[in-house]
């Protein structure tokens, strides 16, 4: 059915089970060749051998190396090198779960909720609770409001330079002169009549959308102050629910918050829709930016509160009756929207990463608690062990690991969980939302500067960087409306006497062995925690993050991670003299359509010999 | 200076191989402005006016080194508003040089161009005082020898070809920027005091700002490491700080307090317990039991009377929010120790039972006093039998003990003092004259009949609207019309 390299097959039910043979999940690994690159850096002026570090614009320790055919105006390599380690699940190893909201949240200061709350639904899985729906609304909320805070200051404050005056009147110089007479499509509605001057307003420090970028989000985090205590990490995640203390006034001060940015996020829109098209006119070429096959996953996620069970054998019902579907996108095709499907398919791998294999430590689990067959390269039975080496671009050269979903390339983003609703149709609310088949579509209504307008987020042809800022800005829309839904169902469960938005009081962890997992999203992508308790205790706690996904490097079958990929089927477009004058902004601007955001990226499983006892020099005792 | 580095760091090596000749800048790749930030904020500095007279200070700049952080730091300080970041970066504060902010997230040049202002602050090459800003925790770098640091910043040194060069560590530069740095600030607990990749398990070996520059670091202020503890931080408890430095450095007003730990004092002086809503909850003994409930939460594990922090008063977000003031549990995350010394999380700590014990013999008593005292302050003087509207009907019920407390509780509550109030008739109280009041003329239900049977009542009676009355008086919802019919 949807797996066409794991060996997993399915039976006329529809229940999966693995393929005969020896060792079915065995790979051979293929050595990445570099001869081709060494000899064109040897051999010619033109190609330049470019380390980016770091990477600036980005959440995170980001950095990048490439080789550029600066006459052919090609990229001929490109790798992905996360710069920082922390390794948080080493510290959540052998701790009571309930610390893990709290810790696993500080794996990343940009989407910190997002991880409290995977992490609670992965507690809700292994204690076997569900949630009141209070609080599966409120939760609903909290990741609106992170999107309303991510996503803008993403295009605003991290993207947008690239695309600001100061820049492309210099990298640029006759696309300057043409965004001076061009004019912008939807003036009437953000204010600019030609896209010079939207240019102008995207620069830095002194451009209106810039200083916007950064006031607009403020009403979002303070509405997610007012329910989760603080931003970004929240204060009120309880395994079951939230702690918050639930009242007409948080509702309504939420509320209030959500309809005031309403406004900006509907502007928002347009103004990526004319930055898109006015690329795409200037020269076509620019639909070749950040492409990569449409190969997307998501988890979907804003559970129906009134159909999530918190059960893994239940995931295929109440994952399909989430505001956001899941799904995997295989060139273009959508190939399962099961939570099932998903997770097994998920595999890391770290031949090119600082981490020793796990395979002489054996396979903890062959299948997940519905039967189906998991590998050992599955985050259930992954068990890194974090080696840091010198850089070898053929060997081993990030701190990231290379997850894969059905050995494939996927990427993960805001605009994968657009696509998998779209082309699912299977979203069941329909209040707001709307998704086709084709496309979703979103009815905003009145707010202060802006009449009710319709929104159509259309699956786009090409996949590239513009598309990616596109499809992010429609998200804004697509989130608060979900939050607009979310807080009105709250307010009805009000009515009803419903305010209680957890479901234990006192905490009973069991002392058997359990697993878990958290499907749930970040602004970039969905991200997943998987878990194994004993005794009380965590036994392993993994963390995958779209970031992972996206700052992937190569993995064992040769395959470059979506970020690599996408730069190098970048065409150079900028106009420079020599070498000294390029800046390579059509790189940056590939790299940045993803959001990077490298702080949750990098984070290391449990390992049972530990790297510090081979360390003697250690001064803070810390050993 | 370098005996008081605790760490040695002697893996990295950026002295120029022999043969190679030194590049005084790199070239373009990374800058996509063609310039750097420096230059953008040069055109703000044109235009600061009259701002350029007050302090000797135009711009300061201030480096953002990220260790081991989450980027929450950061994440919180663009929310902060008191003052607003980019009030700070546009020179929106008269008297506060503007802040030329190096960091990774808001620079608009990456790779060797965002790494070549760093390099020129430790040539000591600024042409003005520079502050570093260090969040994330400090991990040890000698487990790293010869690999790959655990978290570094720029690829070094920046004229030898890239596979020549050193990635340094942000420890790295910590250490070669510390000295001359006019501030040094440790933002968030993890630079503060090691917060969570320091807590127990870790394998990174890391440690906290002040604890890799020792004891006796000072910075050229003469300050050791100035701490704004909080995972995430209050954004405004940095932004503040920074304002009051950066005002302190252009003579603009005095150096801020800060108490023995290094923190602000005036933010960090007091338990977070002390600014509470809930406090008072506690103060008469009760106690949430369960998640969400509005009472104070100290049973379900809160650390908060023995943490300092002022969230509940500040409010995280221009004013809004607060881990208690929504309804979290403090876990302890601004206070030296987290995240260990408050773990499991919501676990009772173990002085709680004996203090709500206390606490609760304490409400016992004070509690039914109270309650008491505010059923009769908690009515008008007008109200003495009857409570006149559709709520509330114990209102109505007045009994002797309660006439009688009321009695002697007005006794001792005047005593010595004046009841206010004339004591005239009704009649020489009101100049335009004295209305019966409609209860007295229609009886105790008046005020529950609805307008239409007030109207009919007060035709039958043959009453009338008088001018410079109120019409309730009379019974009449829109009196005029009715007078009409």
């Amino acid at each position: 059915m949807c797996f066409q390299n794991l060996p997993i097959e399915f039976d006329a039910l529809g229940n999966a089970r693995l393929k005969e043979g020896l060792d079915p999940y065995a790979y051979q690994t293929r050595d990445l060749d570099r001869s081709k690159v060494e000899k064109l850096l040897a051999s010619n002026g033109h190609v330049k051998d470019i380390n980016l570090d770091p990477v600036t614009r980005v959440a995170g320790a980001l950095s990048f190396h490439t080789v550029v055919d600066l006459e052919a105006g090609k990229v001929l390599e490109a790798h992905s090198i996360a710069t920082l380690f922390r390794g948080y699940e080493v510290i959540l190893k052998g701790r009571d779960p309930r610390d893990a909201m709290f810790i696993s949240s500080r794996v990343c200061g940009v989407c910190g909720g997002v991880h409290s709350v995977a992490s609670s639904l992965a507690m809700e899985m292994a204690f076997g609770i569900g949630v009141p729906p209070m609080g599966g609304a409120l939760r609903n909320i909290q990741l609106a409001l992170d999107f309303m805070v991510d996503n803008p200051v993403h295009l605003y404050l991290l993207a947008g330079p690239d695309y600001s005056q100061v820049v492309i009147e210099r990298t640029n110089p006759s696309l300057w002169e043409a965004a001076k007479k061009t004019e912008t499509r939807h003036g009437d509605v953000h204010g600019f009549k030609t896209m010079a001057e939207l240019f102008t307003a995207l620069n830095p420090l002194t451009g209106k959308l810039y200083l916007e970028g950064l006031q607009m989000t403020r009403p979002a985090k303070e509405a997610y102050a007012i329910l989760y205590g603080k931003y970004p990490h929240p204060q009120t995640v309880v395994p079951g629910g939230l702690s918050t203390t639930v009242s007409l006034q948080v509702l309504n001060e939420t509320q209030l918050r959500i309809i005031r940015t309403l406004d900006y996020a509907k502007r928002g829109v347009f103004i990526w829709d004319d930055i898109t098209e006015f690329f795409y006119d200037a020269d076509s070429r620019y639909q070749q930016i950040g492409t990569r096959p449409k190969n997307l996953i998501d988890t979907g996620m804003w559970d129906d509160p009134y159909a999530y069970d918190g059960t893994y054998a239940g995931a295929p019902e109440w994952g399909e009756r989430r505001w956001a579907t899941p799904g995997v996108i295989i060139d273009g095709e959508l190939v399962t929207t099961n939570l099932h499907h998903i997770n097994m398919g998920m595999e890391e791998f770290v031949e090119h990463s600082y981490y020793d294999g796990w395979e002489d430590d054996g396979v903890p689990f062959r299948t997940d608690p519905a039967g189906n067959p998991i590998g050992p390269n599955h985050p259930w039975n992954k068990e890194t062990k974090p080696r840091s080496d010198q850089r070898n671009w053929k060997d081993r050269y990030t701190w990231s690991t290379a997850p894969r979903w059905d050995r494939q390339v996927v990427e993960a983003g805001a605009y994968a969980r657009l696509w998998t609703t779209a082309a699912a149709a299977k979203m069941p609310h329909t209040r707001f939302l709307q998704a086709t088949g084709t496309s979703v579509k979103i009815d905003t209504p009145q707010t202060a500067a802006l009449p009710a307008m319709e929104f159509e987020w259309k699956i786009p042809e090409t996949w590239n960087a513009f598309e990616r800022n596109r499809a992010r800005a429609y998200h804004i829309v697509y989130s608060l409306m979900v939050a607009y839904e979310n807080v009105q169902i709250a307010f009805d469960l009000m009515g009803q006497g419903e305010n209680k938005a957890a479901t234990m009081t006192e905490f009973r962890v069991p002392r058997n062995e359990r697993v878990g997992v958290g499907f749930w999203g970040a602004g970039r992508g969905f991200l997943t925690h998987h878990l194994v308790m004993d005794k009380g205790v965590l036994t392993n706690y993994q963390i995958v993050t779209p970031s992972t996904f996206n700052a992937s490097p190569a993995d064992p079958f040769g395959q470059p991670g979506p970020y690599e990929e996408a730069v190098v089927n970048t065409p150079i477009l900028e106009e420079f003299d020599s070498g000294d004058t390029f800046t390579g902004i059509d790189i940056f601007r590939a790299i940045r359509s993803f959001d990077p955001c490298m702080p949750c990226t990098v984070h290391i499983a449990n390992g049972r010999d530990m790297i510090m006892q081979d360390v003697t020099t250690c001064a803070c005792g810390a050993a | 200076m370098e005996n008081m580095i605790s760490v040695p760091m002697k893996a990295r090596v950026d002295v120029p191989l022999e043969g190679e000749i030194s590049r005084s800048l790199p070239d373009q790749m990374g800058n996509v402005a063609g310039a750097h930030s420096a230059e953008l904020h040069q055109r703000l500095l044109e235009t600061g006016g009259r701002m350029d007279s007050m302090g000797p200070l135009k711009k300061v700049y201030v480096f953002w080194l990220p260790g081991m952080s989450c980027d929450g730091c950061s994440v919180s300080t663009i929310g902060a508003t008191e003052p607003s970041i980019e009030e700070l970066l546009t020179g929106a504060l008269p008297g506060v040089p503007v802040m030329i902010l190096h960091h990774y997230q808001f620079q608009m040049e990456s790779g060797d161009h965002f790494t070549h202002l760093l390099e020129q602050a430790d040539a000591g090459a600024l042409d003005a005082p520079y502050i570093i800003v260090y969040e994330g925790s400090i991990p040890d770098e000698n487990l790293t020898v010869g690999t790959e640091p655990w978290a570094a910043k720029g690829s070094l040194p920046l004229w030898a070809p890239a596979d020549q060069r050193q990635r340094r560590s942000t420890s790295e530069w910590v250490r070669r920027l510390a000295p001359e740095a006019a501030v040094t600030i440790a933002i968030g607990t993890c630079a503060t005091w090691g917060g969570i990749p320091a807590s127990l398990g870790n394998p990174t070996g890391a440690i906290s700002m002040m604890d890799f520059l020792g004891k006796d670091y000072r910075s050229a202020l003469g300050l050791p490491v100035v701490n704004v503890p909080g995972c995430p931080p209050i954004g405004d408890d940095f932004t503040e700080t920074v304002t009051l430095l950066l005002k302190f450095m252009n003579g603009q007003g005095p150096l801020p307090d800060f108490d023995e730990l290094g923190r602000p004092a005036w933010q960090f002086g007091e338990t977070v317990h002390l600014h509470c809503p809930r406090g008072a909850w506690y103060e008469e003994g009760n106690f949430a039991r369960e998640f969400g409930g509005k009472e104070c939460l100290a049973e379900i594990g809160c650390w908060g009377p023995v943490v300092n922090c002022h969230i509940t008063e500040r409010g995280f977000i221009n004013g809004k929010g607060g881990c208690m003031v929504a309804g979290g549990a403090c876990i302890g995350c601004m206070s030296p120790g987290f995240p260990d010394k408050f773990t499991p999380f919501y676990k009772r700590p173990p002085q709680t039972t004996p203090a709500t014990t206390l606490s609760r013999m304490h409400g016992a008593l004070t509690k039914p006093l109270r309650r008491t005292t505010q059923l009769e302050r908690n009515r008008e003087p007008r109200w003495k039998s009857d409570a006149t509207s559709g709520w509330a009907p114990q209102y109505d019920n007045v009994t002797l003990f309660h006439r009688s407390f009321e009695y002697f509780y007005t006794r001792i509550q005047y005593f010595r003092s004046e009841l206010p109030g004339r004591n005239e008739k009704d009649e020489e109280k009101y100049a335009s004259g004295y209305v019966v009041p409609p209860e007295a003329a229609y009886g105790k239900h008046y005020a529950q009949w609805l307008p239409e049977r007030r109207a009919e009542e007060a035709r039958k009676r043959g009453t009338y609207q008088r001018p410079g009355l109120s019409p309730q008086a009379d019974g009449f919802e829109t009196p005029v019309q009715d007078d009409q019919e």
